[in-house]
């Protein structure tokens, strides 16, 4: 199972805790405010229950036999009932008559006893409080108070706190996202910061000072692109080098042998034979050398910039003196300006051409489509076995060994390839329809 | 004959080099630094320069810059680097064209013929004068003016001028302009560019934008008032 991202689980953790305090808040103030409201609820109900046992008292010390009639005459509500017990009987006020089995028959005997008392009971599932005032020796009124209302607006409150807590939940979930949003922005760049790196661009750096608490990430990491940087440019002055050291003496030869070579009619044949190969293979050579150096610094990320495609093609065709309507036109559905790295398009795309050249009887087409560019030749094909293998470096494909192994570097396709994949494509060699080689360069992040 | 001061610090390179150069008909002049360069280029006043890159002491970029003060001859680079910033960085700090070796002998020497064909050119008598609003060309005299002051440019540097003058109005490709000023029928497109921008800081009041010399996206470039 994946597991969640960070910012889920922080966000869940905010979440727990916002609950747990605001559970803990709301249950301490619920309680609070319910025994408050039950406490001030029943000073009210025990009060009253006084004043009504003290009229009924009067009433009956007055000589009213009735005990109905004086209950009759107090102004009470509907949510109280009243009871006198005397001598064993029960009077109510009205046809409430089973009221009396609701009183406790300890507070009963507490008030025979003639002592004044109040009880909380349930009756009939409604919270209520019974008050005992002993009237006389035999008699004793009881007040009965329902607290249904009371019990109503606790539920209210307790509803409206549950809801207060579950917003505090979700408040909290919220700000964990918030907050780690912030948080892993600094992390967004250092991403950020490292693609720019993978795709090229190697004076990517963070600023170290704009979040003082990832400052030893950003250090640590502007120190690996440094390092990087360093190194890659260490490889390049390598190649540099090389090319230089390499290049010198063939200078020398190239420049040197022009003198000899001048004179050739005045050779005799083995010495004219001689520098004719001579002549040859510091031009192979140096072509070696060319290629070597593509190859040696072709892992170097490429370098995009907007470039107008038909005329980089244009430009091939120009340089390997193509003849006309060899080059397709654009389609119309191809954007002219690719953002490719041109000079190693060029390269790679002149690559192919000079392939055909030698090996396919030359170009028959040179087409470009969305994400890709082909050379068509009408030659003998390449045969399926050796598709893979023919962009190896140094190997040759069939038509090439049949001309010698003195043509060609054996490097080219190998550079073609190299190049594809530098700007995250490929290349591929297929059957042309009507007998032939295709070769395609494929360069799927082409656009903009 | 014409004469071709060769900075080389390569001994074989220079030895192999004059050698060619001689069988080729020129009469070479070669030493081994910059700073040596500079005084027998003051001294002989040779007709081309050839200069290396990468010499000991003074390095060839700022030997380009030296001789560019006082001097309109036509230098070329042949250089082992062929990394595009030195290239461009070689071409703006004046170099006419940048060769990399190992060159032929023969394109050398082709290379020499363009650009001795283009200097004579600019020998005629002062005769026409274009004005294109605050600019003003003298082809025959070999002068720019900006504002009524001559404007010092080298002579491939003109010769893109006369030729772009020459189509006042219309549009030149960088192959057409390498073909017409440096001969090339196939070559790097960058000397045209790094030459266009180096005549932008000389004949334009703001460079970035450019009023005369203008580009033409995807064509090419055109001079107009």
């Amino acid at each position: 199972m994946r597991r969640a991202g960070l910012r889920t689980r922080v966000s869940a953790a905010f979440a727990v805790g916002a609950l747990a305090l605001s559970a803990c808040v709301t249950l301490v103030s619920y309680e609070q405010t319910r025994s408050t409201l039950f406490r001030e609820r029943e000073r009210t109900a025990v009060r009253s229950a006084y004043f009504d046992a003290s009229i009924v008292a009067a009433g009956l010390a007055s000589g009213n036999r009735n005990v109905a009639d004086v209950l009759g005459s107090l102004d009470i509500g509907a949510d109280r009932y009243v009871l006198v017990s005397r001598a064993g009987r029960w009077y109510a006020r009205s046809a409430d008559t089973d009221a009396h089995a609701a009183v406790p028959a300890a507070l009963q005997e507490m008030a025979n006893g003639g002592q004044a008392g109040a009880q909380r009971i349930r009756r009939d599932g409604v919270p209520a409080l019974v008050t005992a005032v002993p009237l006389t020796e035999d008699a004793v009124f009881y007040e009965l108070v329902t607290l249904r209302e009371l019990e109503r607006t606790l539920q209210v409150l307790a509803l409206v706190l549950a809801a207060v807590a579950i917003m505090v939940a979700a408040g909290g979930a919220a700000v964990g996202w918030y907050v780690t949003r912030h948080a892993l922005r600094p992390l967004a760049a250092v991403a950020g910061a490292a693609r720019g790196i993978a795709g090229g661009d190697l004076d990517t750096r963070l600023d170290p000072d704009t979040e003082p608490d990832l400052a030893q990430l950003t250090t640590s990491f502007n120190h690996m692109a440094d390092e990087l940087d360093r190194r890659l440019q260490r490889d390049r002055r390598f190649a540099a080098d090389v090319s230089h050291e390499l290049r010198s003496p063939l200078q020398t030869l190239a420049a040197a042998v022009s003198v000899v070579d001048r004179r050739r009619d005045d050779l005799d044949y083995r010495a004219a034979a001689a520098v004719t190969l001579i002549v040859d293979e510091i031009a192979r050579f140096q072509e070696l050398v060319g290629d070597l150096l593509e190859l040696a610094r072709s892992d170097q990320p490429v370098h995009r910039e907007p470039t107008d495609i038909a005329e980089l093609l244009a430009r091939v065709a120009r340089a390997h003196r193509l003849t006309d309507g060899v080059v397709e036109t654009l389609p119309d559905d191809v954007p002219p300006v690719w953002k490719v790295d041109a000079r190693r398009v060029e390269q790679a795309l002149s690559n192919l051409v000079e392939n055909a050249v030698r090996y396919g009887g030359g170009p028959v087409a040179v087409r470009v489509g969305r994400c890709f560019l082909e050379v068509d030749d009408a030659g003998p094909g390449v045969p399926a076995g050796i598709r893979t293998s023919i962009f190896d470096r140094f190997v040759r494909g069939p038509a090439a060994n049949d001309r010698g192994a003195g043509d060609g570097t054996g490097l080219g396709l190998a550079i073609v390839a190299e190049h594809a994949v530098a700007h995250g494509g490929s290349v591929t060699v297929n059957d042309r329809p009507g007998g032939g080689a295709r070769f395609r360069i494929d360069l799927p992040e082409y656009l903009p | 004959m014409t004469a071709v001061l060769l900075i080389e610090d390569d001994d074989r390179i220079r030895l192999s080099l004059v050698l060619a150069l001689e069988d080729e008909g020129y009469a070479a002049h070669a030493v081994a630094t910059a700073e040596e360069g500079l005084i027998e280029q003051r001294r002989v006043g040779a007709d081309t320069v050839l200069i290396d890159l990468m010499l000991p002491g003074m390095d060839g970029f700022e030997c380009i810059r030296q001789l560019r003060r006082t001097d309109d001859v036509p230098i070329v680079v042949i250089s082992a680097r062929d990394d595009t910033h030195d290239i461009v960085a070689a071409l703006e700090a004046g170099a006419d064209d940048y060769l990399i070796k190992p060159v032929a002998v023969k394109e050398l020497a082709a290379r020499l013929r363009a650009l001795r064909r283009r200097s004579r050119t600019a020998d005629a008598p002062a005769l026409r004068i274009l004005t294109f609003g605050d600019l003003e060309l003298r082809p025959e005299a070999g002068e720019v003016r900006l504002h009524g002051a001559e404007v010092p440019v080298t002579r491939t540097e003109f010769q893109l001028l006369c030729e772009l003058d020459d189509h006042a109005g219309q549009v030149l490709s960088r192959e057409q302009l390498l073909q017409r000023v440096w001969g090339y029928d196939i070559g790097d497109e960058r000397l045209v560019d790094v030459h266009v921008g180096r005549l932008r800081h000389k004949i334009e009041d703001t460079p970035g934008k450019p009023r005369h010399l203008v580009t033409v996206r995807g064509l090419g470039y055109k001079l107009q008032p």
